[in-house]
């Protein structure tokens, strides 16, 4: 790769870094002029900035209000980029059916899992706040196999998350995916217990959880 | 086990003036929970101060835990100031349309009285509890600090965003609800209550301590000395992790910090004689899926951390007790306090 790319991706990564959304998005512009693959800058420019402030927040340096506003920044810079990429079919991202269950009103943790899931490659499919066991069925007939991130804060709506298990398996889709689930009150003794595949305790966790579980799919690549 | 030999209002007023009790104070933070033991679905419970009331006088019959706590979800405050909420029909009540969604509403942003919105309803509830058991028991009402009523005034996503991109609205929000939150615990008060400063939104599961300091411990230590000024100690409640910024919450001139997914050693060290401790049964892991042996394991452990702690200390839930828990284990939660708490 020449100087000038290099130079380009680090400006993402940083423009991100540093919460500098009108730089992310001139980086963007700029990656355009010079005619850089747009997932290259996405994929080593935007995400590796996003991973580090996932390392920033692991260290307790950075907090929600940072993650939200670098990710404003890479969401600006992705819109820009986004339009010029070519689809190829070969290299599908691992689609992640993300939801925060039925009865839960918060949405915030899930939103930042969201963030770095997308950081990281994935492909997710966001169901909101408040959803339904059958709404994840239906999510998970339509999408045929992936991953499936169920999250919640509150303990009274810990048992819905069970259910959307057992929907899985009485709609026979349950070995197409693998199921992870997070949130407060949970636990991977929970995950165990209501038959899902990983717990994750916090984003960062969540995204290494979703890396190795995408290679327990099915028939899919993990690109 | 041993028998109680004072009522919890003897054991309370004893703790505060710092004279000798049979046991520690015993404050499960049953909220929502003593809808579901009674019966009563919870859009029924926090909508009828009287039904709210009755339903906390059936929990404290049949648990005799040391504290009544008035309560049930964390936007009554924004709603009374224009946020608009949804009902669920059995689980509490969430932001459905923040008031301020950008500059120009702000206008339109009311300063609510206590008569507004569904105040009234806490306000009743702890009228009616306190003519009834008053005599036995205390009557507490929890009500939202102003960084948890901005956030419910604004989405807590956003309200993030404007720590950043737009401090003077994040203060004016903040300085609006603050002069709410004095003016209802002022009613709190006026009603026989004790006011209890929850503020679940400025946890540090979302803020780092400088954020804190910035945002949240300004209007807290105001709001706490206004308690205090009325004669009454000033008593917080952070839920999540809290460790990272317990030395600015004891810095908020609070009397008692109720602490929740924090290690209460550790809490204790820091907190020296400077602030009472409460809590922290684990309320998901423990009282709604643990056994009535896990409750009594942590009861016991908490218990001798507890009588460690140079300002007091009360045993209490980490964060409010889960609305679906099994009595049994907050049975035995009061009978883990009078085995393992006793005092004299």
């Amino acid at each position: 790769m020449d100087t000038t790319s290099e130079i380009l991706l680090k400006e993402l990564a940083r423009a991100v870094v540093e919460m500098d959304e009108e730089g992310a998005v001139a980086a963007a512009c700029r990656a355009i002029e010079l005619g850089m693959d747009p997932q290259i800058a996405i994929s080593e420019g935007l995400s590796a900035g996003m991973r580090k402030v996932g390392e920033l927040y692991e260290r307790g340096e950075y907090f929600v209000p940072e993650i939200l506003i670098c990710s404003d920044a890479m969401y600006a810079a992705i819109d820009v980029l986004e339009p010029h990429i070519k689809v190829s079919p070969a290299r599908r991202p691992v689609r992640v059916i993300l939801g925060v269950i039925e009865g839960d009103i918060h949405d915030l943790g899930k939103n930042i899992v969201k963030i770095m899931l997308e950081a990281a490659g994935f492909e997710v499919e966001d169901l909101g706040r408040d959803v339904k066991a059958e709404s994840f069925v239906r999510a998970a007939r339509e999408t045929g196999s992936g991953i499936i991130g169920l999250s919640t804060l509150m303990s009274t709506t810990m048992d819905n998350m069970a259910k959307v298990v057992q929907g899985l398996r009485e709609a026979g889709l349950r070995k197409n995916f693998q199921i992870m689930i997070g949130g407060g009150p949970t636990s991977p003794a929970f995950a165990r217990e209501i038959g899902a595949d990983g717990h994750g305790a916090n984003a960062t966790e969540a995204v290494e959880l979703a890396e190795s579980l995408a290679g327990r799919l099915p028939c899919l690549k993990t690109g | 086990m041993s028998e109680d030999r004072m009522t919890p209002k003897e054991r309370f007023q004893a703790f505060l003036s710092g004279k000798p009790m049979d046991r520690f104070l015993c404050v499960p933070l049953i909220l929502n929970h003593a809808a579901r033991i009674s019966g009563v679905k919870v859009s029924e419970y926090n909508r009828d101060g009287r039904v709210m009331a009755e339903c906390h006088i059936r929990a404290y019959r049949r648990y005799g835990h040391d504290l009544i706590t008035i309560f049930s979800d964390t936007a009554i405050t924004a709603e009374a100031m224009g946020s608009e909420l949804h009902y669920p029909e059995d689980d509490v009540p969430r932001l459905e349309r923040p008031a301020v969604t950008d500059a120009a509403d702000l206008s339109r942003l009311v300063r609510a009285t206590p008569a507004d919105g569904r105040l009234p309803v806490y306000l009743e509830a702890i009228r009616t509890a306190a003519s009834a058991v008053g005599d036995e028991v205390p009557v507490a009402c929890c009500f939202m600090a102003p960084f948890s009523v901005a956030a419910m005034l604004r989405g807590v996503d956003m309200l993030a965003r404007d720590l950043y991109r737009n401090k003077p609205l994040a203060h004016h929000l903040l300085s609006l609800s603050l002069e709410v939150c004095k003016d209802f615990a002022d009613a709190i008060i006026d009603a026989g209550g004790i006011p209890i400063v929850g503020d679940p939104v400025a946890t540090g599961s979302i803020l780092g301590e400088r954020q804190f300091r910035e945002f949240v411990l300004p209007y807290l230590q105001e709001l706490h000395a206004h308690i205090a000024r009325r004669g009454v100690p000033p008593l917080l409640h952070i839920c999540g992790q809290t460790i990272r910024i317990l030395d600015a919450m004891i810095e908020s001139g609070a009397a008692l910090l109720s602490l929740d997914d924090i290690s209460m050693a550790e809490a204790r060290d820091r907190a020296g004689d400077k602030v009472a401790l409460m809590g922290n049964v684990r309320p998901a892991q423990t009282l709604l899926r643990g056994s009535p042996e896990d409750v009594l394991a942590e009861v016991r452990s908490l218990c001798s951390i507890g009588r460690e702690c140079k300002s007091g200390f009360i045993l209490g839930s980490g964060c409010e007790v889960p609305i679906g828990t099994p009595p049994e284990n907050l049975e035995a939660m009061l009978a883990g306090v009078r085995e393992y708490g006793r005092l004299s």
